[in-house]
């Protein structure tokens, strides 16, 4: 730990106004790195530039001091249930951390980690070194993908819908008849619901085994609803992988390889990245 | 969103993130992942209001995957109100059985709009209980 003096620069003409400090995530730092150059454009609205805090010779926080009275609890509880603000400040917050990542090794802090200044904040974080330490170990030359399986909502086959008519409309007027009909229409729609259910399921296995031969760790995320992926298509399966800088191109190989087997198929795999490690930070992965 | 192309070449540097990348997708990253500092500030990102908002993007899709039969993650109640609904009501069901097995095994009266247990009960023979009885029964 460097116990100098506070390096926090006063942004000028700032000095009426009191402020706290967000901590977007720690870096790994080498001494004369500039991990955050050209990044005077990012960060939150009306606030200071971003700037690093030293906590040791090989760490750094990336800050910013921010307005305090748009960062209480209260204005935060009211900013972050508001969907554009929060979506403001979401942005805001992965920018920071996407830009810091350009320069090495990023551990991001969950949105909104806030101290009242550039001391109490080196003096939490310092008590976190190794936490720190051990994720940037872990993420170092490594990048997260996100994929995610997709079942898509076909109509059903027109033939079975044709059969299903022709049950009732052609066949047979007596009750027992149309008994035995509909008793077969639902055996016939729950062996359906079921080969749906279980052809998503291994889908999903295949690709969660495939990408897994590449990553040096996953996570399964919650499934989106339909308001993100829309009436026609149902996640299935929403995961986060680990992968070696070096290995990124094998990832795409074994998934493409995947979605040729499954052509034809209602199943869809989308891929997005590399994003920086968010979800392999904690240390719970497995 | 959409499939990502994947370009031939990888980037050769750290990554930058997707540039389009889904708001989902950034929340789920930014609200529940990084390492857990506690703050001067403290909010809590499972406030409630803010988890409304989380509960509209995500938890749709157990209702929809149990209509495409898929349901393997319902059982997590954190995802299904439903199941935390259920959960409750049999909460409270026990606790209503339980209310009524320490009063004697007699439902109190006025309200139980249910299943009255049959009176004549081991025991309590003619004795009434003193109030709330009367001519409603």
């Amino acid at each position: 730990m460097t116990g100098g003096r506070s390096p926090e620069p006063t942004p000028a003409g700032n000095d009426a106004s009191v402020t706290s400090l967000c901590v977007f995530a720690v870096c790994a730092v080498a001494p004369g790195d500039q991990p955050i150059a050209g990044t005077e454009a990012l960060g939150h609205a009306e606030s200071g530039p971003l700037t690093l805090l030293p906590l040791d010779a090989e760490m750094a926080a990336l800050v910013q001091e921010v307005p305090a009275e748009r960062f209480t609890e209260e204005a935060l509880r009211e900013h972050l249930a508001d969907p554009a603000a929060l979506e403001a400040y979401a942005r805001a917050h992965h920018a920071v951390v996407t830009a810091a990542s350009a320069a090495g090794p990023v551990v991001p802090l969950p949105l909104a980690t806030l101290f009242a200044d550039h001391d109490r904040a080196r003096e939490v974080l310092s008590e976190n070194l190794p936490r720190f330490r051990e994720a940037l170990d872990r993420v170092r030359g490594r990048a997260e993908w996100a994929v995610k399986v997709h079942l898509r909502r076909d109509d059903p086959p027109p033939d079975q819908a044709a059969s299903d008519r022709g049950a009732s409309a052609a066949g047979t007027p007596s009750a027992a008849g149309a008994g035995r009909a509909y008793l077969s229409r639902v055996r016939g729609r729950e062996k359906d619901r079921i080969s749906r259910r279980d052809a998503a399921t291994a889908a999903a296995q295949r690709v969660h085994e495939a990408a897994n031969t590449v990553a040096a760790g996953s996570v399964r995320l919650r499934p989106h609803g339909q308001e993100i992926t829309g009436k026609d298509r149902l996640q299935v399966m929403n995961a986060a992988y680990l992968v070696d800088e070096a290995r990124s191109a094998e990832l795409s190989t074994v998934l493409a390889a995947l979605r040729t087997d499954l052509a034809g198929s209602a199943i869809e795999i989308d891929v997005s990245g590399p994003w920086v490690p968010y979800s392999f930070t904690a240390g719970e992965e497995s | 969103m959409t499939q990502l192309d994947y370009a031939g070449s990888v980037p050769a540097s750290y990554p930058s993130g997707p540039t389009t990348a889904n708001l989902a997708d950034i929340l789920e990253r930014v609200l529940d992942k990084g390492i857990v500092i506690a703050g001067d500030i403290k909010i809590d990102l499972l406030d409630i209001e803010l988890l409304t908002i989380r509960l509209r993007l995500f938890v749709s899709s157990v209702e929809t995957a149990k209509r495409a039969g898929i349901d393997w993650w319902e059982t997590d109640p954190a995802l299904s109100s439903r199941a935390a609904e259920s959960a409750l009501a049999e909460e409270n069901r026990q606790l209503r059985d339980r209310l009524a097995a320490l009063e004697g095994g007699e439902p109190s009266g006025s309200d139980d709009g249910g299943r009255r247990s049959p009176k004549a009960r081991s025991g309590t023979g003619g004795r009434r209980r003193r109030d709330g009885d009367g001519e409603g029964s």
